[in-house]
């Protein structure tokens, strides 16, 4: 810390007397990045009203070649007090004291104060700066000839040092290289069993198995591994090893219930709807008959064309009061200020978003399901309800499941739709999750709104086990893998 | 044949050679010299506005007058811009200037890499005189905790507009400086039609109810400057603006913000509040637009306070250029450059000098601007007054719903903030 008591320290660098009046000198020992100390001797006259301090990068005889840096003022210093505010600092001492200040922040010295020092901010460092004090009048007329000393700081600055990447780097390295020791490993196990033909399969293998695990498990791990800390926001890259704690948090969270609930009706209700609507469009569609089919296909993709959040902001923008579907309903409704219509509102953007994908799958699987079998049943008598519920569906059984269970992770996971349309909202409690909040969207608010990154972490890891013990149990009752093998 | 195999590939050799033989000697092209510095300077300007338009033009006019420094200008969307810069610094490639308001100050002055702050403390990199040319309540305004973080470019707040074909046709007469806020209630409800809106307000977000705190005797900070959202005076103004909708039907279904400028853009509301960045939207509308101060109440004689935001220029902790990056945010906040944003994009100069240039307070348009400014409420940039908005959102929703009443929901407002300080 600068202090009045150094005020009289040796100089040791470039120092000058200006006159026998004034004596300004500078201690490099007590400089800083982009300060400059300097120490003044002087006792003021009559007509001095306030010291200048003027500064250049060349040597000067004239003010008109310096910048001002800073006045201080002679005057009493009675009721004034010493402290500087908070986005100043206290730049000037006397007597081990910071100067007393105005209410406008001015420097006040008392007219008995002999000695006084500040340190001068604002000075390009590394460079010499030429630095000059210059007594003034009241009229603001120099009282001493200009005699600027030559001063410079050489402190650095004070930078954060780079992101320690050895950590990562190695992780990366001990993944990669367990991904090739596996590869290595089962090309031996073949070669031993005599299926040497496959070794060169290995080969082409590995840079994308390598890159997978590079890119995807990394990742995955990093955030398995944050969930056990304190990562936050503000303490970046100091994360500590809390255990469960984070766990903790999410289940004592408040409207974990809601959020969660909302997130399976959410999900059921769009994969059912993508499913059902789909389904009935792609069997329609492939109906014998139909006139403009490739019309009707191109129209039915558009929603699947446009990016989704162009057509999430065009549903939100007709969803306004003043938007077209109040325009054709004549009313002027808010269908996203309540929890109900909100909820309503993005379930049913969602479903308009989601069918074309199901209607084309869906198509693609009805089209190879043979003729043959539909014209046996026509000899047979069955009816076309019968058909679709005995013909049809059970051949589509093995496209229908993988489909549903990749529709129901993608919208448990979906994003987009809801953070356009509400960002959660309507908040329905203090430290809630919003009304249309999924536990995704929540994720990101707790991790983004409130950089509470570790807790989010958790959060992501306890959906992740809900859809891995969702999809397990939903393949295996399905037997879909029977079908497909 | 192989001899002539072996024969070309020595020639080739020998060109590559000489090749790299002069490109090693050859002196080395103007960016690459050593002494010049580049300068990443990231800005939220939307893309080809005004704005960004007189940014780049005050960007070439310093690089041209300092040859040793390239800018390089980098558009970021702004409500990203927090967490790319949170995120670059977290790499270690924090651009070394950035545009940032008070409000995301707040939200990013208590962040840390590896125990240093994101933002440069910009004090020791002004001389006092430099310092003084910044109006006071703007420095501390781009002040967290001790550390000036941003040198302050410019100001906004809200101020009245009103739509001059409304009024007259209903030979009403024109919001003045003497209005009560019993006078804005009585306009707002003789001009509200079926299809016109008295005040088009989206009475749910805090931003827009934060003025009517102040003239209600309300408050949002305590005297040290910590969140104390729990007041009489702001459960009143919080009754009042939500039964502008519920009692006296005045606000039109303007739940949203964009719902707000588009009814008002239209013709079908009376009177909006709203900054200057929506000025030319309107009146390239054909609006007929009036301003006025906001009004006062009489019962407590106080003028409506709309909040002011503060944009500055901050120079990032791990930049290797700080000296040239701190001259760029000077020059941006220079007199010359702010008296263009002003008289361009009609944004509120944070220079003493400035502030009272009969240039700027004569504008028809900045000069009411200016004058409500002096009535505005300054929020302190910390990392409370950055978490305030959510609860206050949070409790005006509650409210609107009938879940709580004022007082209880802005009770729960302030526990929820200090349990989330306490994160």
């Amino acid at each position: 810390m600068l202090a009045g008591a150094a005020l009289l320290a040796p100089v040791t660098q470039a120092a000058a007397l200006t006159d026998e009046a004034l004596r300004l000198t500078t201690d490099p020992a007590q400089n800083e990045y982009r300060r400059i100390h300097v120490e003044v001797q002087h006792r003021s006259g009559p007509d001095t009203r306030s010291y200048q301090i003027w500064f250049a990068s060349q040597p000067f005889d004239r003010v008109a070649d310096a910048e001002l840096h800073s006045t201080l003022v002679i005057g009493d210093t009675e009721g004034l007090n010493r402290t500087a505010p908070a986005f100043d600092t206290q730049d000037c001492w006397t007597a081990g004291q910071p100067v007393h200040r105005t209410k406008d922040d001015i420097p006040v010295l008392a007219p008995d104060i002999l000695e006084w020092s500040c340190s001068l901010s604002g000075v390009m460092p590394g460079v010499d700066q030429w630095i000059a004090v210059l007594p003034v009048d009241a009229d603001g007329r120099g009282l001493s000839p200009l005699l600027p000393i030559r001063a410079r700081t050489d402190v650095p600055d004070q930078r954060p040092p780079p992101p320690d990447t050895l950590p990562i780097t190695l992780t990366l390295a001990s993944i990669v290289l367990s991904a090739i020791v596996l590869l290595l490993y089962l090309r031996r196990r073949d070669i031993l069993s005599g299926r040497a033909q496959t070794s060169r399969a290995y080969l082409y293998l590995a840079p994308a198995l390598i890159g997978l695990t590079a890119l995807t498990f990394y990742p995955v791990a990093y955030g398995v591994w944050l969930a056990f800390t304190d990562a936050d926001q503000s303490q970046l890259g100091e994360e500590n090893w809390i255990g469960l704690g984070n766990f903790a948090t999410v289940l004592l969270s408040p409207g974990i219930v809601r959020v969660t609930l909302f997130t399976l009706v959410w999900t059921l209700v769009n994969v059912t709807a993508h499913v059902a609507l789909g389904l009935l469009l792609a069997y329609t569609l492939t109906q014998p008959g139909i006139r403009g089919r490739t019309l009707y296909r191109t129209i039915l993709l558009l929603p699947w064309a446009i990016p989704g959040y162009i057509s999430v902001l065009a549903w939100n923008g007709m969803l306004q009061p003043d938007g077209l579907i109040n325009a054709i309903l004549g009313t002027a409704t808010d269908f996203t200020a309540t929890p109900l219509a909100a909820r309503i509102s993005v379930i049913l953007v969602n479903i308009w978003l989601g069918i074309p994908f199901m209607m084309m799958v869906l198509s693609g699987a009805l089209q190879a399901i043979s003729t043959e079998m539909f014209e046996a049943a026509e000899l047979d008598g069955i009816s076309g309800w019968n058909q679709f519920a005995y013909l049809t569906l059970p051949n589509l059984k093995g496209t229908l499941v993988p489909v549903s269970l990749l529709g129901f992770i993608w919208t448990f996971n979906t994003f987009n739709t809801i953070y356009l349309m509400t960002r959660g909202n309507p908040y329905v409690g203090f430290g809630e999750p919003g009304a249309t909040d999924t536990l995704v969207t929540y994720v990101f608010s707790v991790a983004f709104d409130y950089g509470r990154y570790g807790v989010a972490a958790a959060w992501s890891v306890a959906v992740f086990l809900l859809l891995l013990a969702f999809s397990y149990l939903y393949v295996k009752r399905s037997g879909v893998m029977e079908v497909a093998r | 044949m192989a001899g002539n195999c072996f024969a070309a590939p020595m020639s080739h050799k020998a060109i590559l050679f000489g090749a790299l033989l002069l490109l090693a000697f050859s002196p080395l092209p103007a960016d690459e010299r050593p002494s010049l510095v580049t300068v990443e300077a990231w800005h939220t300007f939307g893309v080809d506005s005004l704005e960004e338009r007189l940014f780049v033009e005050a960007v070439d006019r310093f690089m041209a007058d300092n040859p040793d420094i390239r800018v390089d200008v980098v558009r970021i969307p702004f409500l990203q811009n927090i967490q790319q810069f949170i995120n670059a610094a977290q790499a270690g490639e924090a651009p070394d200037l950035i545009r940032l308001s008070a409000t995301e100050l707040g939200k990013v002055g208590h962040v840390s890499v590896e125990g240093f702050p994101l933002l440069e403390d910009l004090r020791p990199h002004l001389t006092p005189m430099q310092k003084a040319r910044y109006l006071r309540p703007a420095l501390a305004g781009m002040s967290y905790g001790a550390s000036l973080y941003a040198l302050p470019a410019s100001q906004s707040c809200m101020t009245l507009l009103y739509n001059r074909d409304v009024f007259d046709a209903a030979g009403y007469l024109y919001p003045n400086a003497e209005w009560q806020t019993e006078d804005f209630l009585r306009a707002a409800t003789a001009l509200t039609t079926d299809d016109v809106a008295g005040i088009a307000l989206p009475v749910k977000w805090s931003y827009w109810f934060i003025p009517f705190i102040a003239a209600a005797g309300g408050t949002l900070f305590d005297a040290d400057g910590h969140p104390a959202l729990d007041s009489a005076g702001t459960a009143e103004a919080m009754q009042w603006v939500l039964d502008l909708e519920r009692t006296h039907g005045v606000t039109g279904a303007t739940n949203s913000i964009e719902a707000m400028s588009t009814r008002f853009q239209t013709g079908r509301a009376a009177m909006v509040i709203d900054g200057a960045w929506n000025w030319d939207r309107y009146a390239e509308s054909g609006i007929p637009l009036g301003q006025s101060l906001l009004p006062y109440d009489g019962a407590t004689g106080k003028r409506m306070a709309p909040m002011i935001d503060y944009f500055g220029w901050s120079v990032a902790k791990q930049s290797p250029v700080k000296a040239a990056a701190a001259k760029l945010a000077l020059w941006l906040t220079s007199r010359a450059v702010q008296a263009d944003f002003a008289l361009g994009t009609y944004s509120l100069p944070t220079l003493v000098e400035l502030i009272d240039d009969p240039t700027l307070t004569g504008h028809p348009v900045l000069g009411g601007f200016i004058e409500q400014a002096g009535f505005a409420m300054s929020v302190p940039a910390t990392r409370a007054s950055a978490m305030l908005f959510e609860q206050l959102d949070t409790a005006l929703a509650l409210t609107h719903d009938g879940t709580l009443t004022a007082r209880a929901a802005l009770r729960a407002a302030d526990r929820e903030l200090a349990k989330m300080l306490a994160w």
